[in-house]
């Protein structure tokens, strides 16, 4: 299919296979080099999986707009042909001398009549069939945690907005949402498993990795932290021998930073669990460990 | 109910519980039984008093007495004395710092004496979960007059004139809301109670839920009749336990006695109220972002317009208000709003709660009215800076606010001024720094945060957030460049320009007020790598003056990082290589020594190892004058 | 119970007025008993206890029955001091529940006090 020619000339023509964001790339530098391209792709449109994202790794960057002034350039370019629904069948010669068979497959729409006005896509009676929910198995739940969830969805599913209550009581519950639970939670609510990790990930009080019996809070809004705060995080790490939002192998502390939890009074201060270790000094803390994990009960209030 | 002669209005907010208000509320009750004297008093708990700093406390009534700083072994002799035998007690009176006689009379002490009440008008005075205690209160007497005598028209055009601005943060019209809002021709409406309260260092909207649950109640269903809507949210946080638990039993209360639900006081109306908590995201508290919170969506922001008014939860009209702006709605209602618009100034009507915390002697929650000044604040309510220390800065508005300098103490507060000093009101943090608070360190902190909890929507919050950390921290750690201070500058104008919500376009607020106020500092840490506060860790040292130290070897026992040498007898001396610099000895060493001593922008003075502690015969040492005193 | 009416909250605000009248009433009397560990053991508890349910059956909500430290006439318990607004404060001593119910009727709701109780008139403090 292309000529052999020597390697300084721009003779010739280049085959590039696969019409996603790097094939379009590719077949864009080499045809602005002043070579013929043909452009390959099996899909019956060029674009590949970045016509499906939203946002890309690692700068967040739009894909759409990445991608978006690359079609209109290949679209024009008058050294790229575009060839969709098709298919590379063999590969023969040698380096600088090719021939390549393609296969093409029907599409049943002339593109050269084609206005794009979508009439067929509107009249066509098949429609939503890529991957039915039932598709995927049903998650199997251990019979006393689907009972309780079951419960906490009975609650909830009948208001406007259930996600948000539904999580809530299960992290309640477990201290951090099991795998399994948000699986079968968005089979029974017909949420996809996506959406419910995006709100899942997105709120301090959530976790996706187990936690500790105690998380422990350590306050670092202003006012803790102009008074010290600081300090009490590095002695918790310290003697917990963890960092901030990590827990002990024994899974009894999770230690975590915590955005004001309005008791600005008693500066600085430390929740751990219900109880709020109020003016707390460095001094003290590995007493307050101490307790918690002797009795492994309830420490009582502390007075500043 | 059996006439009593003493009523002990015992606390019962956040902080006082956490400092053991129930404990004592139990010894109380064995005490005043073992007196036999519970038919003639009884102890009511209430909700925040607001002077935070002095819990856990009460005030008996109908004296009005206030005693602070409560502890359980203190009890048996206040019942004894005071309740038993009339005799107040002194020594758990409130004794400012200055003075040495006590002041037993709640109205006579400063803090609370300039306070004006409207908002907070039940604090301490009710018992939060009875609803009679608000009714008694003329709870419930707006919504009456509001379903009886007004239409929903007269009630925007009351709230239009009475100024009511929106206390969130931002200050738009209440009334002009509700107006839009109820020009939507969609239905259903809704309204919403923000109690979203991110704000570090700001927790009234708690405060108020827990005091007096049932003022947003009110004001929330007058809201609805205003712009007629059928059903409401109070959107609360998670870390509020006891305002989530209190506000559900003021609502169920209401539903018991009609005024929440159908046909409310059988005039008709009808209105019935849900809570949904948060699960601690800051960026909730954007009016857009919290609808889709509810909504069960990532919580993210949108653009607006379209504002809630016109398009807000589940795509129909919404009101959103914050609990004291609604909170405010049934004073207006039953003082009319000529009384209320000749409170404040000019623009800002009325009176703002602010919590009043950091390094300040009365530490709480006031209500003032607007247009009062920073110092009136600082030096009349708050009692000044603790330790005689001088007063640096005061941090408004949360990470959305910005830094005011001790050069503007006599700044009135209201939402102009504050903005253009370039800081905003916020829901009402007001934090005061005094000279030991790092001014690059405050902004590094609150760009940390802002990073943190940047949703990531638009690059300029969320790269930039990042960006600015980057080169705060790189200062603090003692490695600004020349040029940072002008980047820095240039970067926040960027996020200011270019960010979607509230969240971005004020981030950099602490940042630019701190360098407009504080570039010496900045300048301090890039040039001359001198941090002034000496709190930045890189660069400062810990030094042990041989002239004073004893050598009792309690900063060598406590010293986490074993750094410390020293003996019997030994002057101690820190390695600082090993030094930590978590200012543990500073913090273990007996102040009449102060022998530790915090470095920066010097070399740490060679001290040579072995030396014997001087005891200087001639003058007496700071030991023994102290020993002898 | 059952949902309120307009009238019903009327008439509830009035009831619940009357239970937190310590908390914010406008008090037109005192009562103030002494209370040192003379007038106890003398039975100054009693007497608070009277007051408090005489003050009850009248359904007045501005008296008010409080206690104070020793009247220092010990021999004179249990005492008590009256005070009216607008009158000056009488000191009652030797007190009785049969006195006080007396004193409760004539003196506090009407208005005239009664001679043969009273020490004199005027507090400790004015005189």
């Amino acid at each position: 299919m292309s000529n052999g020619g020597e390697r300084r000339e721009k003779v010739g023509a280049a085959l590039v296979v696969g019409g996603g964001i790097g094939g379009m790339q590719a077949a864009l530098d080499l045809a602005d080099a002043g070579i013929k391209v043909y452009l390959v792709e099996s899909k019956p449109a060029i674009g590949g999986v970045m016509s499906q994202l939203d946002k890309t790794f690692p700068t967040n960057d739009c894909a759409m707009c990445t991608m978006a002034p690359r079609l209109v350039a290949i679209g024009r370019h008058k050294d790229i042909e575009v060839l969709t629904l098709t298919e590379v069948e063999r590969i023969e010669g040698e380096p600088g001398n090719f021939t390549v068979t393609l296969r093409r497959r029907a599409r049943f729409v002339d593109e050269n009549v084609c206005t794009g006005c979508g009439s067929c896509v509107a009249n066509c009676p098949v429609r939503f069939i890529p991957q039915p929910l039932d598709s995927i198995p049903p998650v199997k739940l251990a019979p006393e945690v689907q009972a309780r969830v079951d419960q906490i969805i009975a609650e909830h599913r009948n208001r406007p907005g259930p996600l948000m209550p539904i999580l809530q009581s299960i992290n309640a519950v477990y201290n951090y949402f099991p795998e399994d639970v948000l699986r079968y939670v968005s089979q029974q609510l017909g949420i996809p498993l996506t959406h419910i990790l995006r709100v899942a990930t997105f709120y301090n009080a959530f976790s996706i990795v187990p936690r500790g019996k105690y998380i422990i809070n350590v306050c670092m809004g202003t006012t803790c932290y102009v008074r010290g705060s600081e300090r009490l995080m590095e002695r918790f790490s310290d003697t917990l021998k963890i960092k901030p939002e990590e827990t002990t192998p024994d899974m009894l502390f999770t230690l975590k930073a915590v955005r004001c939890i309005g008791c600005c009074g008693l500066a600085p201060a430390v929740m751990i669990g219900d109880t709020v270790y109020g003016k707390l000094t460095v001094k003290e803390i590995p007493g307050i460990i101490k307790k918690f994990q002797g009795a492994n009960g309830h420490g009582q209030a502390h007075t500043g | 109910m059996a006439a009593r002669r003493i009523e002990l209005m015992l606390c019962t907010g956040t902080g006082c519980v956490a400092g053991g208000a129930f404990r004592i509320k139990k010894v109380l009750e064995e005490e005043i039984a073992r007196h036999g004297l519970q038919s003639e008093i009884s102890i009511v708990p209430t909700g925040c008093n607001g002077f935070c700093g002095q819990g856990p406390l009460l005030v008996v009534m109908p004296e009005k007495i206030f005693y602070g700083w409560l502890k359980t072994e203190d009890i048996p002799f206040l019942v004894q004395e005071h309740f038993l035998k009339g005799r107040p007690v002194k020594k758990l009176m409130f004794t400012p710092p200055e003075r040495k006689e006590p002041i037993p009379l709640l109205s006579d002490i400063p803090f609370f004496k300039k306070q004006m009440l409207i908002v907070l008008r039940n604090k301490g005075i009710i018992d939060p979960e009875k609803i009679d205690d608000y009714i008694a209160r003329d709870g419930y007497a707006a919504l009456e007059k509001v379903l009886t005598s007004m239409t929903p028209e007269e009630v925007i055009e009351e709230i239009i004139k009475s100024g009511l601005r929106g206390r969130g943060g931002a200050g738009f019209p209440t009334g002009i809301k509700w107006k839009v809002c109820r020009n939507e021709p969609k239905t259903p409406k809704y309204v919403i109670c923000n109690c979203d309260e991110g704000d570090p260092g700001a927790y009234m909207d708690r405060s108020v839920l827990e005091s007096d649950p049932h003022s947003v109640i009110e004001g929330q269903t007058i809201a609805a009749y205003a712009i007629g809507a059928s059903h409401g949210y109070i959107y609360v946080r998670t870390e509020y336990p006891l305002a989530i638990k209190r506000m559900q039993k003021a609502i169920e209360q209401a539903r018991e006695y009609g005024l929440l639900g159908e046909n409310i006081l059988g005039t008709g109306f009808s209105f019935d109220l849900e809570i949904r908590e948060g699960s601690g995201a800051f960026v909730c508290g954007e009016e857009t972002s919290l609808i889709h919170s509810i909504e069960g969506k990532s919580p993210e922001p949108r653009q607006r317009p379209p504002f809630p008014a016109q398009v807000g939860i589940w795509g129909c009209p919404t009101v959103i208000n914050n609990v004291e702006t609604l909170a405010t709605v049934p004073v207006i209602i039953n003082r009319g709003a000529e009384w209320f618009s000749k409170i404040g100034t000019e623009t800002s009507k009325g009176t703002k709660i602010f919590s009043l915390v950091g390094k300040i002697n009365n530490t709480g929650l006031i209500e003032v009215p607007m247009g009062i000044t920073l110092r009136e604040i600082i030096y009349e309510i708050g009692g000044g800076i603790p330790g005689n220390r001088k007063f640096k800065a005061v941090q408004t508005g949360g990470p959305s606010g910005g830094c005011i300098p001790a050069s503007l103490i006599d700044l009135p507060i209201d939402y102009e001024s504050l903005t253009q000093a370039g800081s905003m009101m916020g829901s009402g943090g007001m934090i005061v720094m005094d000279e030991d608070t790092c001014m690059v360190d405050v902004a590094k902190f609150f760009i940390q945060f802002t990073n943190d909890e940047s949703c990531g929507k638009c690059t300029t919050c969320r790269d930039g957030s990042a960006a600015l950390l980057e080169v705060l921290t790189r200062i603090t750690d003692g490695e600004g460049q020349e040029g940072d201070i002008e980047f820095l500058e240039e970067l926040a104008w960027a996020i200011k320009d270019a960010s979607m919500c509230g969240l971005g376009t004020t981030l950099p607020n602490p940042v630019l007020t701190t360098i407009r106020y504080f570039r010496e500092e900045y300048e301090a840490h890039i040039r001359e790598k001198r941090c002034p506060a000496k709190v930045c860790k890189n660069l400062i040292a810990y030094w042990i003056d041989p002239q004073l130290c004893q050598a009792c070897l309690i900063c060598k026992r406590e010293c986490p990082a074993e750094a410390i040498y020293g003996e019997k007898h030994i002057v101690h001396v820190i390695d600082q290589s090993k030094c930590t610099k978590c200012g543990t000895c500073l913090e273990v060493c007996p102040p009449r020594f102060g022998a530790v001593k915090k470095l920066s922008g010097e070399p740490v003075p060679p001290v040579e190892r072995g030396m014997k502690v001087e005891r200087k015969k001639k003058t007496a040492t700071p030991l023994q004058e102290q020993s002898s005193a | 119970m059952a949902k309120l009416t307009l009238d019903e909250l009327r008439r509830r605000r009035e009831q619940a007025r009357k239970s937190i009248y310590l908390r914010d009433g406008e008090f037109r009397g005192k009562v103030i008993v002494h209370m040192g560990t003379c007038g106890i053991a003398a039975g100054a508890r009693a007497i608070v206890a009277t007051f408090l349910e005489e003050l009850e059956k009248s359904g007045r909500t501005d008296i008010l029955v409080t206690t104070s430290g020793c009247a220092g006439l010990c021999s004179k318990e249990p005492m008590a001091t009256v005070e009216m607004l607008d009158s000056p404060p009488v000191k009652y001593v030797l007190l009785t529940p049969e006195k006080v119910r007396r004193i409760f009727a004539e003196h506090i709701l009407g208005g005239v006090a009664v001679a043969e109780y009273a020490l004199g008139i005027g507090s400790e403090r004015a005189g």
